[in-house]
């Protein structure tokens, strides 16, 4: 069974991680040190385990780019989000025996070293992956 | 609904419970989810034909209403649980170990027994709650609110999809809770009727279930085998008028030889295999009767020396009553009546119509008319069972 771990960040969250100010206390190199040094290990745990099948984390949100129409007309709107909104900002894709198994990989990004103030609202999601067309047609 | 689909049903009912909870959690919600697919399927099949894949069929059916469920409970609040952490604490489990999972789930050890027997019932055995309750004679509503309880006390538990760590302990309480089953279809503890033959049948379905999913196990052998070569006397163990048979004047002709060869068999095979347990003794004992054409042909010597290793393992006041009457059917009352007099003190049995009920039959092997009359008197009024008070002193009128 395949499960998608999601994990979110505004655009404010990506510049503190740059660096800039943001009215919230600096990410120091240190810590950025202990969090690469942390997402590694996660990750080649579940390389060991088989259980990884792919992840990746996404670009600022100011870098997107929302296709979509207005009055019958194809819009293109860059960066759609505002400052403060949170949107996804990286995934993991793993195969698993249960949502149990899954959430408890999840869980265990509950201990990801980041400054304080970035810990204490973090979360991420855990969601079935759908494996046929069957499962979404009523 | 014919008996063919009806047993489809029930032996499919725990395997997609499991691909329900595996896939996303919920085992509460699951549970109805589930109930209600297998209620569309009762509907439906026996008109529009059974689905080419009827698991899969169930599978889909019952997750878009565990779907629906979700929502609607999400609506009215917002289902936050409190974690302390997100563990397993247990191994992974095997596509084919997830009636396994379910069991332990419903022998959960946060459970009463009762709530144990009635989650297992409905869960893993595919009743409904009103057939639930019909079986143990108890209102529907008592028995949706039992179920309901232990569901939430699984969920707050923080039970996981996964194979507990200490396995052989908790496989020890769904053995019991099968028993339990078992039992209690076949000595009600209250009321007229003596037999239910319904949950005799269903924790043997249950038991055969388990042997499937275990069979080098050799307890759970053991178990269904005690069960089949005890099933086996059930024709003769109550007369015309649904009144008590004691073994001793059972027409033996009654026994069916289907269930004492399969029970048989079953048992030859798991006690050289080890390490033997309480119920492959029990079962072994119940084997020496069936085998035996007659009370008195019984190898009694045998049976009191399984009875010897049995209270060596298990410190249960019935074992060493049952040791008692083995005791005085193979060495004589009076060997009988002086080992009873050693276990007499036992609080847990001191009140038991069955401990009078031994001693009554014991005086009267002695030929103490007087005693036993009185004894036979004692234990009819320690039962709640009518079938039994109304043995009891029919043989206190006989002496």
């Amino acid at each position: 069974m395949k499960y998608m771990i999601l994990t979110y960040a505004s655009q404010q969250d990506y510049d503190g991680m740059a660096g800039k100010d943001t009215g919230k206390p600096a990410w120091k190199p240190e810590d950025f040190a202990a969090m690469g040094a942390f997402m590694e290990k996660f990750n080649n745990d579940l390389l060991e385990s088989g259980e990884l099948v792919e992840t990746r984390g996404l670009a600022a949100p100011v870098h997107t780019r929302r296709l979509g129409s207005k009055d019958g007309v194809s819009v293109v709107t860059d960066g759609p989000y505002a400052e403060t909104q949170e949107v996804l900002a990286g995934y993991w894709i793993v195969e698993c025996e249960s949502f149990d198994r899954a959430t408890e990989i999840a869980a265990r990004l509950g201990d990801t070293p980041a400054p304080e103030f970035v810990r204490a609202t973090a979360y991420a999601d855990v969601r079935p992956i759908v494996e046929g067309r069957d499962e979404l047609v009523e | 609904m014919t008996v063919a689909l009806e047993d489809l049903l029930r032996e499919l009912a725990p395997q997609v419970l499991g691909a329900l909870v595996r896939r996303y959690g919920h085992f509460d919600t699951a549970e109805d989810a589930v109930q209600e697919a297998l209620l569309a399927a009762a509907q439906q099949w026996p008109v529009e034909g059974v689905p080419d894949s009827p698991r899969g069929w169930l599978i889909t059916v019952a997750s878009r209403r565990l779907t629906d469920l979700l929502r609607r409970e999400q609506a009215r609040q917002q289902r936050e649980d409190r974690v302390a952490q997100w563990a397993l604490q247990g191994e992974p489990v095997a596509d084919a170990d997830d009636t396994l999972v379910l069991l332990f789930m419903c022998c959960h050890p946060s459970l009463s027994p009762a709530s144990q027997i009635a989650l297992t019932l409905r869960a893993v055995g595919g009743l409904t709650t009103t057939e639930i309750a019909r079986a143990f004679l108890v209102p529907e509503a008592t028995m949706t609110r039992r179920i309901t309880r232990a569901k939430a006390s699984v969920k707050d538990s923080g039970a996981r999809f996964t194979l507990p760590a200490d396995r052989e302990e908790r496989l020890g309480a769904v053995l019991k809770v099968v028993y339990l089953i078992f039992n209690e279809g076949y000595a009600s503890t209250a009321g007229p009727s003596l037999q239910r033959v319904e949950l005799a049948a269903e924790g043997i379905r249950l038991a055969r279930m388990l042997h499937r999913l275990l069979p080098d196990n050799s307890e759970v052998t053991g178990l269904l085998a005690l069960m089949l070569l005890t099933d086996a006397r059930r024709p003769a163990r109550t007369g015309p008028f649904g009144e008590l048979v004691p073994m001793a004047e059972q027409d033996r002709s009654l026994w069916i030889p289907g269930l004492i060869r399969e029970g048989v068999e079953l048992i030859t095979a798991a006690l050289p295999r080890g390490p033997v347990g309480p119920y492959q003794l029990q079962a072994a004992i119940a084997a020496v009767h069936d085998e035996a054409s007659s009370a008195e042909e019984t190898d009694w010597a045998q049976i009191v020396a399984l009875y010897e290793v049995l209270l060596q393992l298990t410190d249960n006041p019935m074992v060493a009553l049952n040791h008692v009457v083995a005791v005085a059917m193979a060495r004589g009352a009076d060997a009988g009546l002086e080992l009873l007099g050693t276990i007499e003190g036992d609080e847990r049995i001191a009140k038991d119509h069955r401990l009078f009920a031994v001693r009554a039959h014991l005086l009267e092997m002695s030929g103490d008319v007087t005693g036993a009359k009185a004894a036979y008197e004692e234990a009819a009024t320690r039962t709640t069972s009518l079938p039994q008070q109304r043995y009891l002193r029919a043989r206190a009128g006989k002496l």
